[in-house]
C-alpha cells in the first residue's frame, strides 16, 4: 500500500495516533500569524484560514474558508527546529590548571518529533539544508540528531499565497519525495501517499478507503490548478550567469536604497543557513576550589546583513548594504547553484512578505536584464 | 577522526618573539589519541580558541614533519591579543586542520617562486621548512624533485621581518630576495626598499616553467598576479592563500564566503584562475 483515503472527519485519527509516540509540530495561529508550533490538539490547526500575503504584508482572515488547507506558508520553517536560532555546542570550564571542554552537553537526546502540515517549498529546503549540514567535509551531529528523529506529514499545496513561485524553483507545489506521509486535500476525502515504513506505520488500523483512478486524476488536476494560480517567476535556466554577468549591475546600488539590511529575508528564509558562534559565560571563581570560569559556546543564526558579517582583525569586507544585499542575493540564486548543485531558493516568498520594504527578490532579479 | 566542531587541549612548549607584534607558538597536543590522528598539510589552519574570548583562524607555519605544531601570530584583535600574553605551559583549544594546502605536486620538476607579504610568510614557512626537511637543501641530496627555488618577501621594516633569523638557513634551498617598505636609517639595511612587485626585476625566472605560491596583502596579491602573468607566468600556476572571516571551519556559517567559495573548505589557496573573476571585485 503506497496510498490510501480517508474521510474528511478520520483525520484527527491520524494527529491522534502520532500524538500517542510524537512531539508534534505543525501550523499554528499565534498573534494573528500562522507560524509552526507544538501544537497539542487536532482543532489548533488553522482550518480554512486564508492570508492575503504582498510584498511587505501579511493579513490573517477569518477562517471561514471550506478548505481545511486554504492557508499557504507563514515565517517558520524547518530551520527554526532542525539548525534553532540558539544551540549549545560544548560547555567549558577554564582554571589555573588549564580548560577542560564537555562536549556531552551538546549531544541532547531529542524525542521523536512529528511535522505536520509541511508543504512541497519546506520539504526541499529541508534538503538543501542537508547539504549544508550532513553532506560537507564535517557532519553537524546535532542537526543529524534531530533531522533524524523527525517525522514528515506533508500537504500538497493547492492554493498558493501571493508570493509563492515554488514551480519555478522544481520545489513545489506538489510533493515529490522527502515525506512519510504526503496528503492532498480531496472534495469529499483525503487522499494519503506513503513514504516510508514509518509513514505507513501510523495507519495501521485507522478506518482508511481504497484509492480509485478518479481520486488520483482529482489530485493531479487540483495541483495542475494550484500551479496555474501562482502569479511569479524566476527563470532558472538563466542563473547563476545572469548575476555572474551583472556583480557591478547598477540595481544593487538602487536596492541598497530600500534595502533595511535588517536581516528579516534571512531569517524567515527556509535556506539561510548562516550563523555565529560566542563564548556565553557563567561568573564564578567566588571560592578558589571552583573554577576560574565556566559557560558554553553558543550557536546562533547569523545574517550576511549583519554590518560585522565579513569583519576581520583589519576591516569589513563588506561594509555597504549594496555589497551585503548583493551577497545575500548572488549567494541564493548563484553561489549556491556552485557550492551545493542547485539554487538556494525554493520559491516559498517569504522575503518577499516579510520584507518591511516589500523588496521582491523576482524584481530584483528580473531588473538585473536592465542595461 | 577526532571531532573538528569541538576544541582539542594543546599546550605551549615554547614561544619565540619574532617582531614587536609578532611571535610563534610550539604547541603540543595533550591528548595521545588526538596526537596520533592528527595531521596536515602545508597550506593549512587551525581555529585557536581561548575560552571566554572566543576563537581565530590561524594559519599553520610550522611543517608536518616538525616534533610540534606551529603558529606564528601576529597581535590583531581580542584572541590574538590574549595569546601575546600566554606563556609556556598555558593550555589553549584549538581546532583542526582546516582548508585547503599549498599543491605539492604541482611544483615537481618546476620552479618554485614563494612570495609572501607581511604575517603571509607564516603559511608559507610550512611549505619551505617542508622542502628543507625533505631534502631539498644543497647540503643533502635533493630527494624532491624541484628547480630553481626563490623567496619573495616584503615587510614594512626590517624590524618587522618575520623569521629574520632562518633566512641563512633557507638560502641552503632558496634564492632569497627581500624588501621593505621604509628602511630604518638605524638598522644596517642591505636588502631592497620598495614594493614587492620591484624584486621580481631582480629574479632571473623562465615563467612558463614557474609556479607561485603567494600570501599576503590582497592588493599585493593582485598586483603581483598580475604582474607575473604579463611576464608570462600562466594564471593556472598561481596559487593564492586567501584570508576572511572564517568562523566554523568546516563550510556551515557563510562568514567566509569569497563568491562562490568558501574560504575555510574550498580555501584558503586557491587556484588563481579558479578565483580570477572575483578578485578585482570590490566589497565581493
Amino acid at each position: 500500500m503506497t496510498k490510501a483515503k480517508i474521510k474528511k472527519d478520520h483525520l484527527k485519527l491520524i494527529f491522534d495516533r502520532l500524538k500517542t509516540s510524537h512531539k508534534i509540530i505543525g501550523p499554528k495561529v499565534e498573534g494573528n500569524v500562522i507560524v509552526l508550533a507544538k501544537i497539542a490538539d487536532f482543532h489548533d490547526i488553522p482550518a480554512g484560514y486564508k492570508e492575503q500575503q504582498g510584498r511587505g504584508t501579511y493579513r490573517l482572515g477569518s477562517g471561514k474558508e471550506p478548505q481545511t488547507f486554504s492557508f499557504s506558508v507563514g515565517p517558520d520553517s524547518f530551520k527554526r527546529f532542525m539548525s534553532p536560532p540558539v544551540r549549545e555546542n560544548f560547555a567549558f570550564k577554564k582554571s589555573k590548571k588549564g580548560i577542560s571542554i564537555n562536549q556531552n552537553s551538546s549531544r541532547v537526546r531529542e524525542i521523536s518529533t512529528a511535522f505536520i502540515g509541511m508543504r512541497a517549498c519546506d520539504i526541499a529546503a529541508l534538503r538543501l539544508l542537508d547539504k549544508v549540514f550532513l553532506e560537507g567535509p564535517v557532519k553537524d551531529v546535532g542537526y543529524d540528531s534531530l533531522r533524524r528523529n523527525s517525522l514528515i506529514v506533508g500537504i500538497n499545496c493547492l492554493y498558493p499565497g501571493d508570493n509563492c513561485f515554488c514551480s519555478s524553483m522544481d520545489a513545489g507545489p506538489e510533493i515529490r519525495d522527502g515525506f512519510d506521509m504526503a496528503v492532498t486535500e480531496l472534495d469529499d476525502s483525503f487522499l494519503l501517499e506513503i513514504g516510508t515504513a514509518r509513514g505507513r506505520e501510523i495507519l495501521n488500523g485507522l478506518p482508511i478507503d481504497e484509492v480509485s483512478d478518479k481520486d488520483l486524476s482529482e489530485k493531479v488536476s487540483k495541483i495542475e490548478n494550484c500551479k496555474k494560480m501562482i502569479k511569479k517567476s524566476i527563470k532558472v535556466s538563466e542563473l547563476p550567469y545572469l548575476i555572474y554577468r551583472n556583480l557591478e549591475h547598477p540595481r544593487w546600488a538602487d536596492v541598497a536604497g530600500r534595502c533595511l539590511a535588517c536581516g528579516n529575508c534571512t531569517q524567515v528564509c527556509p535556506t539561510c543557513f548562516c550563523n555565529s558562534s560566542y563564548d556565553n559565560l557563567q561568573l564564578s571563581g567566588i571560592s578558589k576550589k571552583l573554577p576560574e570560569l565556566s559557560g558554553a559556546r553558543i550557536r546562533t543564526w547569523d545574517s550576511c546583513f549583519s554590518t560585522n558579517f565579513a569583519r576581520v582583525h583589519g576591516g569589513n569586507f563588506r561594509p555597504s548594504r549594496r555589497a551585503r544585499y548583493r551577497q545575500w542575493m548572488s549567494h541564493k540564486l548563484a553561489y549556491w547553484i556552485d557550492q551545493f548543485g542547485s539554487p538556494g531558493c525554493v520559491g516559498c516568498g517569504r522575503c518577499i512578505t516579510w520584507c518591511p520594504v516589500g523588496i521582491d527578490i523576482t524584481q530584483e532579479l528580473e531588473a538585473l536584464h536592465a542595461r | 577522526m577526532h571531532d573538528k566542531s569541538i576544541p582539542f587541549e594543546a599546550t605551549i612548549r615554547w614561544i619565540k618573539k619574532e617582531t614587536r607584534d609578532t611571535a610563534t607558538y610550539a604547541l603540543k597536543i595533550n591528548s595521545r589519541e588526538i596526537q596520533r590522528t592528527y595531521t596536515f598539510k602545508p597550506g593549512q589552519f587551525n581555529m585557536l580558541y581561548i575560552p571566554g574570548i572566543g576563537e581565530a583562524p590561524i594559519s599553520i607555519s610550522s611543517a608536518p614533519t616538525d616534533h610540534e605544531i606551529m603558529h606564528t601570530i601576529r597581535i590583531a584583535g581580542d584572541v590574538t591579543t590574549y595569546i601575546s600574553r600566554l606563556n609556556a605551559g598555558d593550555v589553549i583549544g584549538v581546532r583542526g586542520p582546516f582548508g585547503s594546502s599549498w599543491p605539492l605536486e604541482e611544483i615537481e620538476d618546476r620552479d618554485l617562486m614563494i612570495i609572501a607579504g607581511g604575517v603571509g610568510i607564516a603559511p608559507l614557512r610550512s611549505v619551505i621548512r617542508h622542502i628543507l626537511m625533505s631534502g631539498g637543501g644543497k647540503k643533502s641530496p635533493s630527494r624532491t624533485p624541484i628547480g630553481k627555488k626563490f623567496i619573495l618577501y616584503g615587510a614594512k621594516t626590517p624590524k618587522d621581518m618575520i623569521f629574520r633569523d632562518e633566512f641563512p638557513r633557507y638560502m641552503d634551498a632558496f634564492q632569497v630576495f627581500l624588501t621593505v617598505d621604509k628602511a630604518d636609517p638605524e638598522e644596517y639595511w642591505r636588502g631592497e626598499v620598495g614594493l614587492i612587485t620591484g624584486l621580481l626585476n631582480k629574479v632571473s625566472f623562465n615563467p612558463l616553467n614557474t609556479v607561485v605560491f603567494t600570501c599576503g596583502p590582497e592588493v599585493m596579491m593582485q598586483s603581483m598576479t598580475k604582474d607575473l602573468i604579463l611576464r608570462g607566468v600562466p594564471g593556472e600556476k598561481i596559487f593564492i592563500s586567501m584570508e576572511r572571516n572564517m568562523n566554523c571551519g568546516m563550510g556551515v556559517c557563510g562568514h567566509c564566503m569569497f563568491g562562490p567559495k568558501f574560504v575555510c573548505k574550498d580555501g584558503p589557496v586557491f587556484r588563481f584562475t579558479d578565483i580570477e573573476g572575483f578578485l578585482g571585485v570590490k566589497e565581493i
